[in-house]
């Protein structure tokens, strides 16, 4: 038998036995595993990284960007779809690379030569070729590229920016790079909410560059970004842009202007402008059409340099990222703070010389006036620069301080927009002297952006509260819903609201009585103060800054408009002949569309509208004693018979005391020519308007003394019917700058 | 004793049970084996040749075919290989031979090309150290401390198998084989005093080899080289290793998934022959990798727990060469791929493609199974 050759199994073998298996079992697998586990834990990232290097081209999908919409969700930056296309040039056939490149510069009108070379770039995975394409060209080389074979072109859904309301509220909006992220404005304050977050196309490719099986291909899916919902409201934003445009051109502001709109009990921003800026949907176009011509004109680097500049300066928001010497307007800081602290009371009384000396340096009155004896309230409508020194030497350097703190004057609003300086350029009251305090008494030496000086009348008139200045009333997720609300936020009590209501009869006076006349709205009981700051740094010792700071309604504030025109160069720079009309303008309007109230005076009540009544098929003598009843006058053409037409015809709306002019028995139609009304007062107005048989609609301060047409909407000359209406804005240029 | 009317063939005639454990881990190794051998094998096959079954087809072939194999044997007294221990060495060194005349492959001959599959040479002769060892060993029952019984033999008999695996040139073969030898040796009762000389001898031959054929320095300093820094030449000799240390380290501890290595899409080279363990780690990662160690530790213990309750000698011997051999082979793989030791083409058992091998090795299995029944039962 075979199975007799051979021992049986001692134990010295069966103990070599269990040696080996402990030599191969234990040492040489155990150490393996040790190396498998340092390669699959400890360097796993290392070699994943490395092999995905190798293996996969990832594209970026951009997640939708959130929109933008205004506080009636008015769109004002949506992201529409659009296309990239991109070429992978490895992947396209050598004998096809000549016809792609020619077929995609046709369909993109694209320079052949430069997609030629793009795509010569053999070794190349991904070079871009167009961005924003539409759908019709995205779809012509998908087409194009099936029809053809041609693989390596990619087209990709992408997203492109459009603001709706075009050139409006460009410094706000801000503006995105090709990229998809916010550059400027809420564009870039609010990228990380609005961008989302992008999705991904990774495909595996193998050693020869082929792609792998489909289902090495994953897409993450991109997030959408969520959208928000602002205080601005696209009326208001129009009107203030509208108005502020107008004076930038009429009074060649020569360092923009800037203009926003409040709501005092809120803080929330209506209207923000800065004028000239920008169109979102091309914010790398000069707006200045000279200085685009002027740059046009220069070559290379130079032409570089003076693009980037100007770009930048455009885009800059000046409503919140310039600091200015708020002048006058910061008057009614000092008299909140004086009379708050008590310093001085209603009462108090201070003495005008023309000019007054404070520990050896002369401040005059600003405009050489000697006003005398005066309380506050008088020292603050003649904006008297010795009466506020006075002010504010009984309030000393210390309480100065400390409300110009309280004010929010000496940091950052916290504004949800970009570009806010960290602080404003002051003086604390340790560095304070008697000469300093009474430069900043007045608003000379401090240095404040637009946004904390609106911010700080809001909190002078909305009861003393200081209210935290913001855009974003709502951030909406991606479904649409309301994911986040924010609410108004009271930073602090700064004065009583006694001192506040004092300080607004004292607006309102300033505004009824002098200097701050132009901001007159009918019905609506406007405050406001006046400023003309000197640019203590400018190399130009005539600028200028023109501004307006007007409350409305007096009696129960609901918003605040500042307007301030940077180095106006035309007749005057005085802000109350310059900037007090854009805030009377913007008030009318924006106090209209929020449908306040008005409450007319005696004075008023006669110019009220009224509507014109259908009189066609009336006797003469009715529809005289009809338009006598809604208070309107009547001019018969053609005798005594039934009314065939009228002009005004019925339904219009015309302010009290105008004509109507009837045809009788089938009259014709008569016209008349307009007049010159240029420097004429209201009542010469009305008289040349009258005989040249026209109706007046007097805006602006027409109730007020010493003013005059600067305005009127029909130029002289033209023909209008009988009975046409014309307006004419009467404003008093002569306000004295202050 | 009179025999019964319808006697079966002595192969087919009850006997006791074979090993099931073992048995049962072998076929989880060969089933596990194709499945991993069609993932990472589909790719290359796909793009090479348009086929995606072109490596997983005949494999399985081949499988069937062993585990066929694998019955047959364990259904024969293993105590038949005594008769084929010498001529099975005459065998061996005239195809080793042989192999040296067929057409180069890579730079290497150690494959002869049949109609039915490629051979190497170099599976025969680890077969033939395992039985003529195990031969000698048992007979020689008193002599294995003496220089003249426990070692000489041996030497004699290696020397011309390991001189004509290194001048294919053959070096992770030759190693394999000396290893196989010397736990042969050791297990058989050979004085511990010779291993230190063995080992040392076997380092010595190595050290001969690469004096005496000056071809191979190169040959092998270059592998040395990129193993301290496969970096060093990532396009060229790092190249392989690179590639694998990627797929292993992207599988992480839970791996990409079966199916989903990335690096087998052309990237790691030979992914269905000696790098596949390194695809087995990107699809299934550390887990996938410690469960394919696990079962070779498995095969390895309850191989050698037949060993030790074998019949005899010859038995324990065939069981602990051929157990050796397969997770010596696979540690030796495992290493490579991980480049725990320098690159050496070293395929992975049960799991690598090529069907002759496989067949092969469950042949081998198949005598393991028949040591187990004349064995020490287990009491169930």
């Amino acid at each position: 038998m075979l199975s007799d050759l051979g021992a049986a199994v001692g134990r010295k073998i069966r103990r070599r036995i269990a040696v080996v298996g402990g030599v191969f079992g234990l040492v040489c697998f155990g150490t393996l595993t040790a190396r498998l586990f340092y390669i699959q834990f400890i360097d796993s990232d290392f070699y994943t990284r490395h092999a995905a290097g190798q293996q996969l081209r990832g594209i970026t999908v951009n997640a939708p960007r959130g929109g933008i919409y205004d506080a009636n969700m008015n769109p004002l930056a949506v992201s529409v779809s659009a296309w990239t296309i991109r070429a992978s040039p490895r992947e396209i056939a050598d004998d096809k690379v000549a016809a792609t490149a020619a077929a995609l510069a046709d369909i993109l009108e694209l320079d052949e030569a430069s997609v030629r070379e793009k795509l010569d770039d053999r070794k190349s995975n991904d070079k871009l070729i167009a961005r924003a394409v539409d759908r019709a060209k995205a779809d012509a080389v998908n087409l194009w590229c099936a029809e053809n074979g041609v693989e390596g072109i990619l087209v990709l859904e992408d997203t492109k920016r459009v603001y709706p309301e075009g050139d409006m509220g460009g410094s706000i909006l801000g503006f995105v790079n090709v990229d998809g992220d916010g550059v400027a404005g809420l564009e870039l304050e609010y990228n990380d909410l609005l961008k989302g977050e992008n999705g991904s196309l990774l495909s595996a490719k193998n050693a020869w560059g082929y792609p792998m099986p489909d289902l090495y291909e994953t897409l993450r899916t991109p997030t959408s970004g969520s959208s928000l919902i602002l205080t601005v409201d696209t009326a208001i934003q129009h009107y203030l842009e509208n108005h502020l445009s107008r004076a930038v051109e009429e009074y060649n502001v020569g360092a923009r202007a800037v203009g926003i709109v409040m709501d005092v009990n809120t803080g929330a921003v209506l209207a923000m402008s800065t004028k000239p800026d920008y169109d979102p949907n091309s914010p790398r176009t000069i707006t200045d059409e000279a200085l685009r011509a002027q740059i046009d004109a220069m070559q290379g680097e130079e032409r570089a340099a003076a693009l980037q500049q100007a770009q930048q300066a455009q885009w800059r928001n000046k409503a919140v990222s310039d600091l200015y010497e708020p002048g006058s307007v910061f008057k009614l800081i000092t008299a909140s703070a004086a009379l708050d602290s008590g310093a001085v009371t209603p009462g108090s009384t201070f003495v005008c010389r023309g000019s007054i000396n404070v520990a050896g340096t002369r401040f005059r009155c600003a405009n050489g006036r000697v006003h005398g004896a005066q309380n506050i309230a008088d020292a603050l409508m003649h904006s008297c620069n010795p009466s506020f020194i006075q002010i504010g030497a009984a309030l000393g350097a210390d309480r100065f301080y400390q409300y110009f703190q309280a004010f929010g004057l000496a940091e950052a609003t916290g504004v949800d927009l970009p570009a806010e300086p960290k602080k404003s350029e002051h003086y604390t009251a340790d560095r304070m002297g008697p000469v300093e305090l009474a430069s900043c008494s007045f608003g000379q030496s401090s240095k404040i952006t637009p946004l904390q000086m609106i911010t700080a009348v809001s909190a002078v008139v909305n009861g003393g509260k200081l209210m935290q200045p913001y855009l974003v009333s709502a951030v909406l997720d991606e479904n649409g819903a309301i994911s986040q609300r924010i609410e108004p936020q009271v930073k602090r009590q700064v004065i009583s609201a006694e001192t506040s209501a004092r300080m607004r009869e004292m607006m309102k006076y300033t505004v009824d009585s002098g200097p701050g006349k132009n901001a007159y709205v009918a019905g609506m009981r406007v405050g406001g103060k006046s400023g003309t700051s000197q640019k203590l740094d400018s190399e130009d010792s005539t600028a200028r800054i023109a501004s307006f700071v007007g409350i409305a309604p007096a009696d129960d504030p609901q918003i605040a408009v500042l307007v301030l025109l940077d180095e106006p160069h035309t007749f005057t720079t005085a802000g109350g002949t310059l900037a007090a009309p854009v805030v009377g303008q913007v008030l009318r309007d924006t106090l209209e569309y929020l449908e306040v109230q008005p409450v007319y005076t005696e004075a008023e009540r006669k110019n009220i509208d009224t509507t014109v009544p259908d009189l066609v098929g009336q006797t003469n003598e009715y529809a005289s004693a009809r338009l006598a009843e809604a208070g309107l006058g009547s001019s018969t053409r053609g005798g005594s018979g039934t009314v065939t037409s009228q002009y005004p015809a019925a339904g219009t709306v015309l302010p009290r005391g105008s004509t109507v002019v009837l045809y009788t028995e089938n009259a014709a139609e008569e016209t008349t020519v307009v007049p010159s009304l240029d420097g004429a007062d209201p009542e010469q107005t009305a008289l040349l308007l009258r005989q040249a048989g026209l109706n007046l609609r007097a805006e602006g301060a027409a109730l007020a003394d010493n003013v005059q047409a600067v305005w009127q909407d029909a130029a002289a000359g033209t023909r209008l019917p009988l009975g046409s209406t014309v307006t004419v804005e009467f404003y008093d240029t002569t306000i004295p700058e202050d | 004793m009179s025999k019964p009317k319808h006697e079966r063939p002595a192969i087919l005639r009850r006997q006791p049970m074979a090993d099931w454990s073992f048995a049962i881990l072998v076929l989880t190794l060969v089933a596990f084996g194709l499945v991993m051998l069609f993932s990472a094998s589909c790719a290359v096959a796909q793009y090479r040749f348009d086929d995606p079954y072109l490596y997983i087809r005949p494999q399985i072939v081949f499988a069937i075919a062993g585990i066929t194999a694998m019955w047959l044997a364990s259904r024969v007294d293993y105590h038949i290989w005594h008769r084929f221990a010498w001529p099975l060495l005459g065998l061996s060194l005239a195809l080793l031979a042989l192999v040296l005349v067929m057409p180069e492959y890579n730079g290497c001959r150690r494959w002869i090309v049949t109609p039915v599959g490629t051979l190497q040479p170099s599976e025969i002769a680890k077969f033939t150290v395992v039985v003529l060892f195990g031969h000698i060993i048992a007979l020689n029952q008193t002599g294995m401390q003496s220089f003249r019984g426990g070692v000489l033999p041996f030497l004699l008999i290696l020397g011309p198998i390991a001189g004509l695996m290194l001048l294919e040139p053959h070096l992770s073969g030759t190693l394999l084989i000396l290893g196989i030898g010397a736990v042969l040796m050791f297990v058989g009762g050979t004085g511990l005093r010779w291993f230190g000389l063995a080992i040392g001898g076997g380092v010595g031959a190595i050290a001969a080899a690469l004096l005496f054929v000056p071809d191979l320095v190169p040959y092998a300093a270059s592998r040395l080289e990129s193993w301290l820094d496969p970096f060093a030449d990532p396009l060229g000799k790092g190249h392989q290793t690179i590639q694998s240390l990627y797929a292993i380290g992207s599988g992480g501890a839970t791996g990409l998934g079966l199916g989903n290595s990335r690096q087998k899409h052309m990237y790691v080279p030979e992914p269905q022959n000696d790098f596949i363990f390194s695809i087995v780690c990107e699809e299934l990662g550390f887990i996938g990798a410690v469960a394919v160690i696990l079962l070779f530790v498995g095969l390895l213990l309850r191989g050698l727990t037949i060993a030790a309750r074998a019949k005899d000698k010859f038995g324990a011997l065939l069981v602990v060469g051929f157990v050796v051999q397969v997770v010596m082979q696979a540690a030796l793989n495992i290493a490579v791929v991980t480049n725990t030791i320098p690159n050496t083409g070293i395929s992975l058992p049960f799991f690598s493609s090529g069907g002759t091998s496989l067949m092969m090795l469950l042949g081998e299995m198949g005598i393991v199974l028949s040591v187990s029944r004349q064995g020490l039962q287990e009491k169930y």
